[in-house]
């Protein structure tokens, strides 16, 4: 249980990393940070069964929060890795490495506390601590498109958190319309979240789901994303997509638990329609960009129209959701770093400017091309997987529109990423460069990521079906 | 405490039509001392809650917040007018037609007639004026104005009825994200440019992280 608590302490070591005297350190101490980190999640998530809660029962060591804490500190020790090579690799990186450890830290220490609350409003707390501690790593010295995208990033992230905490409101006054006393103990509303929806409940619930969607990105409120995540630095990127993504989805997954079962056709309706818009409003916007960095942007909005349409279909497509959830927890990453590597070698995010990645940075093309593939949902990636389980569950609920739009929509999606995407690999070299070798130490946390994927694609390992099987049953899956 | 409730729509809807920053500045004081009235009508002893509910809304919504957005302005040297929504008949119309809805909305939600019934209607009235404000809002200023509308009419919904809400350690994270977010504001209002202002300072980035 020990072990639980120091998932809260990246936040105490912030201000130590973040002193001028500890600068030069900075890299290393967080690498240090965020392996502890991975290594005690992994830790918890192999020793703790069942659902305890601790800490005054605000915490809780449940499947859900097992499994997201593994997830979201093994990205991070990926992103902490990457942050320590280009330290090492740009001296004039030193400022921005500094504060980036030490509102990372304090970003983590948040995280963790999402995920393992065991409380509505602490979760939600934690979630809107995450926003505030990655609002300023948004913006980038000296220019000013970071800082307006940090402002709307900000700006949706408030309007979104605030509808959430408006419905979480509602939801406690509909419990007390139910006769029952308010409360937003996870344990206690298992008890008490049965019976017939009443009015506030039902506002509460669309509400919720419209408040975290924002979050997520999900349409009609997702403008904020694809600037966001073009203007913010690659790994910043890396720590909103791959890591507060799952933060909101976990926010989410918890009231679903707890309030689907009252009204499940509200919630199947709002997830549905925001979802399909989503996937839509991407694709549109994936046809039309020339900027590789907006194109990854723009699928993880499709993404997360996809994770929306699972989650609303529910029963059988709720094992494919988490498998596309953690799957593409790990694309995002290896995308967001690669596009990194790829922007600070050409000095341009401009697809049309890189050609022959394959042959100029062989990693960056390799991880490029496969996390693409795995993008695009091709096996033998968990995506894919994911992906073929949602699309089933959808026939199996006699959704045939939806999944007709759904595989319309992934088809428009596949040609278009391809066609901005392959020339970028594959093409010509507009210019004889000679870069400069890429070191394997450098590629490892992107290979690391590239083999859990291929994993959940052909095997996964007893335990950690398990773990799936069981957040999938808490959500009401099959 | 209809009287008080009463007064609190009239601040949210006043300055949507005196369209200068100052008067927006004074009806998000206002709004905090309301608010304010409303939790602590009922605290006859100093406790460690009314103390927070009295930092919260008296220290941080009514005085903090106002005073470091007009620092903001005042350094920035912006001109007296500021419309947080556009100065014509159509917007003033929606928003008064905003208020009407969430008052009959409030009728549905909560049936029997009465100060339940009236929290419910103004804490509506002031979550979807915030929400109008935010989406015609351009300037960065405004658009905090209406970030700032919306967390009151929650705080107001939340503290308005009994005068606090959950345990002590859920209330002091809230005050402390109201607190950070307060400064973040006046940063943004700082150093944000205008969507439609050139970008003021060159690109003088060398390396990204």
């Amino acid at each position: 249980m020990n072990l639980v608590y120091l998932s809260l302490a990246p936040a105490l070591f912030a201000p130590g990393i973040g002193s001028r005297a500890a600068r030069p350190f900075a890299p290393i101490a967080l690498l240090g940070v965020a392996t502890v980190q991975a290594a005690a999640a992994i830790a918890v998530a192999l020793t703790v069964s069942g659902t305890k809660t601790i800490a005054g029962g605000y915490l809780t060591t449940d499947a859900t929060a097992r499994l997201f804490l593994v997830l979201i500190n093994v990205l991070f020790l990926g992103i902490a890795a990457y942050v320590w090579n280009r330290a090492r690799t740009a001296p004039e990186l030193a400022d921005a490495v500094s504060q980036f450890a030490r509102l990372s830290l304090v970003f983590m220490g948040a995280a963790n506390l999402v995920v393992l609350s065991n409380h509505l409003l602490a979760g939600w707390i934690a979630l809107e601590a995450t926003t505030l501690a990655a609002a300023p790593l948004v913006v980038r010295a000296g220019v000013a498109s970071s800082r307006r995208a940090s402002w709307r990033y900000f700006l949706f992230s408030s309007v979104g958190l605030a509808i959430a905490l408006t419905g979480l409101a509602c939801l406690a006054r509909g419990l007390e319309e139910s006769g029952h006393s308010s409360t937003f103990f996870l344990h206690e509303l298992r008890t008490l979240s049965g019976g017939p929806p009443n009015l506030w409940r039902r506002l509460g619930l669309v509400l919720v789901v419209l408040g975290y969607g924002t979050k997520l990105g999900l349409a009609p409120m997702y403008s904020w994303l694809p600037e966001t995540y073009d203007e913010a630095p690659p790994s910043v990127t890396a720590l909103l997509a791959a890591v507060q993504f799952n933060c909101a989805l976990v926010c989410l997954m918890r009231v679903l638990q707890l309030f689907r079962a009252g009204d499940p056709d509200l919630v199947a309706s709002e997830l549905l329609v925001l979802g399909l818009l989503s996937m839509a409003v991407s694709t549109v916007s994936i046809i039309a960009t020339r900027n590789y960095k907006r194109l990854i942007a723009y699928a993880s909005i499709n993404h997360a129209g996809v994770i929306a349409i699972g989650l609303a279909i529910g029963k059988s497509a709720t094992y494919g959701v988490l498998l596309y959830v953690v799957s593409n927890a790990f694309i995002k990453a290896i995308l967001f770093l690669t596009a990194g590597k790829i922007r600070a070698h050409y000095g341009t995010k401009d697809t049309r400017e890189v050609a022959g990645l394959i042959k100029d940075l062989p990693y960056s093309g390799l991880f490029l091309m496969v996390g693409t593939f795995a993008l695009l949902g091709l096996p033998p990636f968990g995506s894919f997987l994911g992906e073929l389980i949602i699309l089933s569950g959808l026939v199996r609920a006699g959704q045939v529109l939806v999944f007709v739009v759904f595989c319309t929509l992934i088809s428009l999606t596949f040609v278009a990423t391809g066609r901005t995407i392959f020339p970028m690999i594959w093409g010509e070299p507009k210019r004889d460069v000679h870069w400069p070798k890429q070191s394997f130490l450098a590629a490892a946390p992107k290979l690391t990521f590239l083999i859990a994927l291929v994993a959940m694609g052909i095997y996964m390992p007893q335990p950690v079906n398990a773990l799936f099987r069981e957040v999938a049953a808490s959500l009401g899956g099959e | 405490m209809t009287g008080v409730l009463l007064a609190f729509i009239i601040v949210a809807l006043v300055p949507l039509f005196v369209a200068t920053w100052r008067t927006s500045l004074l009806g998000l004081s206002l709004q905090g001392g309301l608010i304010a009235w409303l939790a602590l009508r009922h605290s006859a002893t100093l406790s460690f809650g009314s103390a927070l509910t009295a930092l919260d809304t008296v220290g941080l919504r009514a005085l903090a917040a106002p005073a470091v957005l007009y620092a903001a302005m005042r350094a920035l040297k912006v001109p007296p007018r500021n419309n947080v929504i556009a100065p014509n008949l159509l917007s003033w119309a929606i928003a008064i037609g905003l208020v009407v809805v969430a008052f009959r909305s409030s009728d549905v939600l909560v049936p029997p007639e009465g100060e339940p019934q009236m929290l419910v209607a103004v804490s509506g009235s002031a979550l979807v004026l915030g929400m109008f404000v935010l989406s015609t809002a351009q300037g960065t200023f405004s658009q905090v104005v209406g970030l700032l509308r919306i967390e009151n009419a929650i705080a107001l919904f939340e503290l308005g009825g009994s005068g606090h809400s959950g345990a002590l350690g859920i209330r002091v994270g809230m005050t402390l994200i109201l607190l950070v977010s307060v400064g973040l504001y006046r940063w943004y209002v700082l150093h944000v440019p205008r969507d439609d202002e050139a970008d003021s300072d060159a690109d003088t980035e060398t390396a990204v992280l």
